[in-house]
């Protein structure tokens, strides 16, 4: 079967724009939470989230995306991605075989809450052609195509926080189809009032820092960015002597069908989940080397990632390096599985394990490896990134070496 | 080769009703579900009309439980799917719950009560607006809902892609259960209307009507100048063919092909969008291994829209060259109206069932033939005519282009 690969990456997280900021972040273990700046939260009982800090739009960005929207951090990533994989010039290629999937939580509410609010005295409520334009889901597709010139096949997922896998998994699919040869898949998100508003009076947040399998964990920090990965065939990837960054290997699907907010507490989804990936790529359990948690911090999450994560690898559990980087960047919803697979790439192609931070009271019910505080050097074959969102809508894929 | 797949079941909510019989009738019977918009305020805009849901009673097919947490698009979405899984005697014990999944095409279900919300955010005290409003807060909330009520474990994917949201979620599953990824997925599409999804389509300068003249839903009508828009949930069980016979299940059609090209992103001509269309649906004709000649039912994408309409019918003509005048084709948003991200599910059970019953639904609202085209409309009343191959087209002037190719069911 046709081999899937990675060959470009772009990342605008809260420690850093850009793969090489975000990466020596993730390394060194900062901490991407601050004192909320996009909008007041003095009616709010929790003021921090993690946001998306010095990133400046230079002129060639400045030009294309005038409003303040998710579009400038995905229009960065992807930028970032394809000048990595060597397709900013696609001259000699068929377009109309490159594809985009992106997911998103809260595409459509940033314009709406960003640009019309300081317009409801007006009247249509100070709606403009501008707002319209930028204002479905599908518009970041839109954009991107029309930036970077794609042609293919396009699909937006609003999966919450398993977004990004499920359009990862998508353009797999479609890519083994041999529709497309190229897809530009990821997954961005701002912090919309709204979302932060919902989590806040769900009491999911967390007041301080993320501290995913902590003891005295409170919750889940609402993060920003994007993340952007390029994913080609292998045979396309080749003749036009692309850098292959890692291999795309599968992915599983499952829906917890338990809750409409709390995730199963036997982790029965996941589990499914986790092992419909490892079993379709052909694995076994014990040859995952790294698994990137969902981990969000939240009590339920964590403790029930953990029971799955058991259910899963049973005693390999315990050897396996598992961390959250939720602890550093905060849950960027719609992006956040995108930019977690963006980071398992990173893991491949450096052999680190970034830490969990925050890590400060062992909890008895989570009691895996989650890299506590210290970032760890260790060469891995292959990764497992896990996201389970909101009302049980799991979506796992898996990325190895290309040397295997 | 991938495994079969058929349809098995088919829900619907509309504005020909909440039935798929009210549905189907309306449209043999030429019923139009399109009157002056009740749920919006519309004075001062030249746009009255729309095509809203009416009759729907979400307690009969999803109890009263919670019901009053529910947003609209999540009602539809739940109505429409209880009926499509009784339709398909499909039984929801959980005895299928890991071979089971969802796919749901939409592009701003749910969206209003989310705006509503912003408003409220903003006026007064966010901290005190009630968590039980922060349950059902998307579209990925609608599919949560009823993979809780369905018992669903397979799998839940929500697909957003302007107006072909729908088709491509539909055409999403089939690949999903050719590949074995689940054997049985409620699939289709929601919408509803609100004030948002209207200035949308009123500041693109979409609807018919705005131009001052007449506001009617007329589409390849010579005189179209946009369309009405409409809500609703459309909803198809699409099955793995050796799972439907082993449990004895009804097939109502197969699914057999499905192609998608694009046209967003930047300025086309005339001519690459219509080399684009047709490119769509030769994929899905060349997927079902079939050729042109063998489709003998058209669902068109037709909305009314000068340009759209246009680009199909000149796709349809030089895909089919001189066999066009054999091809009888059939438009269902004359009489429901744009339903946006749900448009192309409320076509393809219009065709399902046409392919079943031997009955072409007529279009209604046509009054002159626009001299460009050479199309063979179903016109003034039903045609019977046996059906093997049906295509359906669903079209974003800023997207995709989807098409999808279904059969009548033979072993």
């Amino acid at each position: 079967m046709q081999k899937i690969v990675i060959t470009g990456l772009g990342l605008v997280t809260p420690v850093g724009t850009g793969v090489k900021k975000s990466w020596e972040s993730f390394v060194q273990g900062r901490n991407g939470a601050n004192e909320m700046k996009s909008f007041d939260t003095s009616k709010y009982k929790v003021h921090r989230s993690c946001e998306v800090k010095d990133f400046h739009l230079d002129i060639e960005l400045e030009n294309q995306i005038k409003e303040n929207t998710i579009h400038k951090y995905v229009y960065y990533a992807a930028r970032e991605a394809l000048q990595e994989s060597g397709l900013m010039d696609k001259n000699n290629f068929n377009i109309e075989r490159f594809g985009i999937a992106i997911g998103t939580l809260a595409a459509e509410l940033t314009p709406f809450e960003r640009l019309l609010r300081p317009d409801t005295s007006k009247k249509d409520n100070g709606f403009d052609r501008i707002v319209a334009a930028v204002y479905p889901p599908n518009s970041i597709t839109n954009i991107l195509a029309k930036y970077f010139g794609f042609e293919g096949p396009t699909m937006v997922s609003l999966n919450a926080c398993s977004s990004g896998n499920h359009a990862i998994a998508w353009a797999y699919d479609l890519l083994i189809e041999n529709k497309v040869d190229v897809v530009m898949v990821g997954g961005g998100d701002m912090i919309p009032q709204t979302e932060f508003t919902h989590f806040h009076n769900l009491k999911a947040l967390a007041p301080e820092k993320c501290q995913p399998f902590d003891k005295n964990r409170q919750g889940l920090m609402i993060g920003e960015g994007a993340g952007i990965l390029i994913m080609e065939r292998y045979d396309f990837a080749r003749k036009r002597g692309a850098p292959i960054i890692a291999e795309m290997r599968g992915y599983g699907l499952s829906c917890d069908g338990f809750h409409m907010t709390a995730p199963h507490p036997e982790g029965e989804g996941a589990v499914k989940c986790m092992s419909d990936a490892i079993r379709m790529v052909g694995l076994s359990p014990n040859d995952i080397g790294y698994v990137n948690a969902h981990g969000t911090g939240t009590p339920h999450n964590d403790k029930a990632e953990t029971i799955a994560i058991k259910r899963v690898f049973s005693e390999s559990a315990y050897k396996i390096p598992c961390s959250s980087t939720k602890s550093m960047i905060g849950h960027l919803m719609g992006a956040a599985s995108a930019v977690e697979s963006v980071v398992c790439c990173l893991v491949l192609k450096h052999g680190i394990i970034p830490p969990t931070i925050n890590y400060e009271t062992p909890d008895t019910e989570c009691d895996l490896d989650y890299v506590p505080n210290v970032a760890r050097e260790l060469k891995v074959h292959h990764v497992l990134n896990n996201s389970f969102a909101f009302g049980g809508n799991n979506a796992t894929t898996i990325f190895s070496r290309n040397d295997n | 080769m991938g495994k079969r797949v058929v349809i098995t079941g088919i829900g619907v909510v509309s504005p020909l009703g909440c039935k798929k019989e009210d549905f189907w009738n309306g449209l043999i019977e030429g019923k139009s579900g399109i009157a002056p918009m009740t749920s919006l305020d519309l004075t001062n805009y030249k746009c009255k009309l729309g095509g809203e849901v009416r009759d729907l009673h979400p307690e009969t097919h999803l109890g009263s439980k919670g019901l009053k947490y529910l947003n609209k698009g999540t009602r539809f979405l739940g109505s429409a799917a209880k009926m499509a899984i009784d339709d398909a005697k499909l039984p929801v014990d959980g005895s299928l719950s890991n071979v089971m999944g969802i796919v749901i095409g939409s592009s701003l279900g749910n969206y209003s009560e989310t705006t509503d919300y912003f408003y409220e955010i903003i006026k007064g005290n966010p901290s005190e607006l009630s968590p039980m409003r922060s349950y059902d807060v998307a579209l990925n909330s609608s599919i949560n809902y009823v993979s809780v009520i369905f018992k669903i474990k397979g799998l839940a994917r929500t697909i957003s892609a302007g107006f072909t949201s729908s088709t491509d979620a539909i055409g999403d599953a089939y690949k999903m259960i050719q590949r074995d990824m689940a054997r049985v997925i409620i699939a289709g599409g929601v919408e509803q209307i609100s004030i948002d999804l209207f200035l949308i389509f009123y500041i693109r300068g979409l609807l018919s009507g705005l131009d001052g003249k007449r506001e009617l839903s007329t589409p390849f009508d010579k005189g179209r100048n946009g369309f009405v828009m409409s809500e609703g949930s459309y909803v198809v069980i699409l099955e793995e063919l050796q799972h439907a016979m082993e449990r004895c299940a009804p097939i109502y059609a197969e699914v057999k092909g499905f192609g998608n090209t694009y046209v967003g992103g930047r300025d086309y001509t005339e001519n690459e969008r219509i080399n684009r269309a047709k490119k769509a649906m030769s994929e899905a004709i060349e997927e079902a291994n079939i050729n042109e000649r063998d489709i003998t039912l058209i669902s068109a994408n037709a909305c009314g829209c000068k340009i759209q309409d246009a680009v199909e019918a000149k796709a349809i003509q030089s895909l089919f060259g001189s066999n066009v005048s054999n091809v009888p084709i059939s438009a269902n948003k004359s009489n429901i109206g744009e339903s946006y991200g749900t448009s192309g599910a409320a076509q393809i059970i219009s065709a399902v069932m046409s392919v079943n019953t031997g009955i072409i639904p007529q279009i209604i609202n046509h009054k002159e033939n626009d001299p460009d085209f050479n199309l063979n409309l179903v016109l003034e009343r039903p045609l019977k005519k046996e059906i093997r191959y049906a295509m359906i087209n669903n079209m974003d002037y800023d997207g995709n282009n989807s098409c999808l190719v279904i059969s009548i069911f033979n072993k």
